[in-house]
């Protein structure tokens, strides 16, 4: 089901635009004006039979059409449903002007004759936003005006109703009928498709509805019901349509009254905040506030992100951004602004949007505690920021010490090589100058001891061994020049990514020169494997334990290695007791 | 003999060229890949190929795969490997189960050309050339109950050079000592270690390197 385009906003500051109060008094006036106009009128009338009965039923529908308009124009200004419901009550009126004996009147009544009910699936399918959210329910509603309205004036012109009517250009009653037959079983067609889209809104919205405003939704789809049953019934010319009309007037009635019960209901509704508040009080520590605001709102989908204005972006708890839903996906969004700012945003149900004022009661509850909330979301997405630039640094600083390594092994280490080589080859060709000779081969030996550096200097950059043959490889020669006996245990089926390794490789070498500088211990044991998606090394000894603090230094640039890549690195060393140490770095 | 050279430098693969034409080597390809080098394994009956363990394209383990891949494919054929480092790790993924006709030497071992030469030809014709690194490496290892205190400075002379797969003439020529000195070392040492005799001089190579490694 689609969302609202635009998400609701609820400002928690600053008053909201309410309407001009003399506006809202000026249309009350007209209101109570039309009613006794409808009297007037049908009493004067010198062609309404029961008189009295008809303008009662008239009113029946202008009087709580316009003023339960009015109680929601003033509750909740944000919408255009007061104002949609308060022209309902007048379209009615103005179709009533065709009891007037005076032409010009009598005219334009008749011309207004059938948009009441245009109106009415307006307002029914525009419920509770007084915006028509969808492209079928634009479609019916712009059907319902042009076929009330346009084709009434087409019927009007070709002279189908009555002698006084102004419009008549031309005198083809048999035409006239037939555009009217037309127009009846447009309306009753356009009547039932707004009561399918209304029962299909409400079993797909997945929440279950507060009482009153199931209560209202059946009287609107009632009310539907009935237009199409009357359409059907002045087609067909049924002799029971005078019968049907006074029941399709009665049932229409009815909406407002239980719009306004509804209302009413909401405002009762409110009391699911005290409990809200209750819980908050509770627990004043910042907590995820979805469970709570899920619960005092009564759905289960509910979820909460909050706006981080130095990120420009929404967060969930954990400060890991979220994208809030576009209006296709069948999720609403209601913005909750303090001081003009973002604060936090609601993505519920949409069927929450027709209890606007449980959306405002329990957001403004909630206001300190979702300031809160958002600070410790704030938090939390700058501890993440500052994760991910720490494992970018040590990241840049591998590659390039990665690109170090190679350089220095493809050109120094190289050209020494090759030079010595050449010095090997010249040697050859000495053969009788022993002098020569043994020069050469002190050239050749300080070349060897220059390489035999630029291999321990290239080593200790970066193990080239680890990013070409992998984790085992590397810690085999390790465990064969480590001071004390090692038992090496690598159960890996496949390579892990090679920051991962080199990791793994370095906490491996520390461990092990740790215990040969302190540790005194008599045997080493490593076991590297794969375990809940992370790989696991453990070193663990048989020495002396109780690692002093120069030991720890080493301990703790491993440990930042280890976190920079979402891993942990734990130390055990009680005195007396050997020394375990146990990384775990998270691995796809 | 007739061997193949797999080496991404220029300076370095134009120099071992020179090197083993000169000692009398007949170099019938010089290769920048190992791709280039698994062709020319198929299509020349090669003595032996010298791999560099770091080839093109990703200059981590193509060397390496492309001289076991020679191993497995052409038994006969000797696969000499060199590396700027040398890895325990490394030397026993490339012998495998075999240590005949196999090297694995540090790169820098091509400047002692008499050195390289002799363990060109000893892979070429099916012994072996381990790096005294790798060797040293091992003897130097920790362990908790060391058989090898048993031998005396002579022996574990004589094992070291045994374990980078000296002949017996290569022994005795090394350490100045007659044949028949060195066979008695040597099967002297195999009975302090417990290690059954074997008779070839490389299948020597992989019992003495496995017994050092366990």
């Amino acid at each position: 089901m689609a969302a609202s385009a635009a998400p609701r906003n609820i400002r928690l500051q600053g008053a909201p635009l309410a309407p001009w109060p003399r506006l809202l008094w000026a249309v009350g006036l007209a209101g109570l004006a039309a009613a006794i106009a409808t009297f007037a009128l049908a009493l004067t009338s010198d062609h309404v039979p029961e008189q009295g009965l008809q303008a009662a039923l008239v009113d029946w529908i202008t009087v709580p059409y316009i003023l339960g308009g009015l109680v929601a124009w003033w509750r909740r200004p944000d919408s255009r449903f007061g104002p949609l419901m308060i022209a309902a009550g007048f379209a009615m009126f103005v179709s009533t002007l065709q009891w007037a004996s005076a032409p010009l009147p009598y005219t334009i009544g008749l011309a207004f004759d059938l948009l009441p009910v245009a109106v009415l699936i307006h307002v029914f399918l525009a419920f509770p936003s007084g915006r028509l959210e969808r492209d079928t329910e634009r479609a019916v509603v712009a059907a319902g005006y042009s076929v009330a309205a346009g084709l009434q004036l087409v019927k009007m012109l070709l002279g189908g109703v009555g002698t006084e009517n102004l419009l008549a250009a031309a005198a083809a009653p048999t035409a006239a009928n037939a555009v009217q037959d037309v127009q009846l079983v447009t309306l009753s067609a356009l009547a039932l498709t707004s009561f399918a889209l209304l029962v299909a809104r409400r079993r797909t919205s997945g929440r279950p509805l507060r009482r009153s405003v199931a209560l209202l939704i059946d009287s609107f789809a009632l009310g539907l019901v009935m237009i199409a049953a009357l359409m059907l019934a002045g087609a067909l010319e049924l002799s029971a349509f005078e019968t049907i009309r006074r029941i399709t007037f009665v049932v229409i009635g009815i909406a407002p009254v239980a719009f306004l019960i509804a209302l009413l209901d909401a405002r009762l509704a409110r009391s699911a905040v005290g409990d809200l508040v209750v819980e908050l009080d509770a627990d004043p520590a910042p907590t995820d506030l979805r469970d709570a605001l899920s619960r005092a709102l009564g759905d289960p989908s509910l979820t909460l992100a909050y706006w981080l204005p130095e990120f420009e972006s929404w967060a969930d708890f954990d400060g890991r951004a979220v994208e809030l839903p576009t209006h296709d996906n069948g999720r609403a969004t209601t913005l909750i602004d303090r001081e003009g700012v973002h604060l936090a945003a609601l993505v519920h149900n949409p069927s929450l949007g027709d209890e606007p004022e449980r959306l405002d009661a329990v957001s403004a509850a909630a206001g300190i505690a979702l300031e809160n909330g958002r600070l410790h979301v704030d938090l939390r997405a700058r501890l993440e920021e500052l994760k991910g630039s720490r494992g970018r640094v040590i990241e840049a600083g591998q590659h390039e010490r990665q690109r170090l390594e190679r350089n220095l092994h493809d050109g120094a280490q190289q050209r020494l090589i090759a030079l010595s080589l050449e010095l090997g080859l010249l040697k050859e060709r000495l053969v009788g100058q022993p002098d020569a000779m043994s020069r050469l081969d002190q050239a050749r030996g300080e070349i060897a001891l220059s390489l035999e550096e630029l291999r321990d200097v290239a080593r200790g950059i970066h193990p080239a061994v680890v990013s070409g043959h992998g984790l085992g490889v590397a810690l085999e020669s390790l465990a064969a020049q480590a001071p004390v006996p090692v038992r090496l245990a690598v159960d890996l089926d496949a390579r892990v990514q090679e920051r991962i390794e080199v990791a793994a490789y370095y906490v491996v070498s520390e461990s092990l020169a740790n215990v040969g500088k302190h540790a005194e211990a008599s045997s080493v044991s490593v076991d590297v494997a794969r375990a809940n998606g992370s790989l696991v090394v453990e070193v663990v000894d048989d020495g002396v334990g109780g690692a002093d603090s120069e030991r720890g230094s080493g301990l703790r640039g491993l440990a930042d290695r280890v976190e920079a890549l979402g891993g942990r690195l734990r130390v055990w060393t009680p005195r007396g007791g050997g020394t375990r140490v146990r990384a775990e770095i998270p691995c796809a | 003999m007739r061997v193949a050279i797999a080496e991404d430098s220029v300076l370095l693969r134009e120099g071992l060229a020179r090197l083993l034409s000169d000692a009398g080597f007949d170099v019938v390809a010089q290769c920048e890949d190992a791709e280039e080098l698994l062709r020319k394994a198929n299509s020349h009956e090669l003595d032996a190929a010298i791999v560099d363990i770091r080839l093109p394209p990703t200059h981590n383990d193509e060397g390496l795969r492309a001289a076991i891949e020679i191993r497995d494919q052409h038994p006969s054929m000797g696969v000499l490997v060199l590396s700027q480092y040398v890895e325990l790790g490394l030397a026993m993924r490339l012998l495998a189960d075999s240590a005949e006709g196999v090297g694995y030497l540090l790169k820098d071992r091509i400047s002692d050309i008499p050195e390289f030469v002799a363990a060109v030809e000893r892979v070429a014709a099916g012994g072996s050339a381990i790096d005294p690194i790798i060797v040293s490496t091992l003897l130097s290892r920790r362990r908790s109950d060391d058989p090898l205190a048993t031998l005396t400075p002579r022996e574990h002379e004589v094992l070291e050079l045994m374990a980078t797969g000296s002949s017996n003439q290569g022994i005795a020529d090394a350490l100045v000592i007659t044949l028949r000195a060195v066979e008695k070392y040597v099967s002297s040492i195999f009975g302090k270690l417990g290690l059954p005799s074997t008779g070839s001089e490389s299948r020597r190579v992989l019992a003495v390197l496995l017994f050092l490694r366990s």
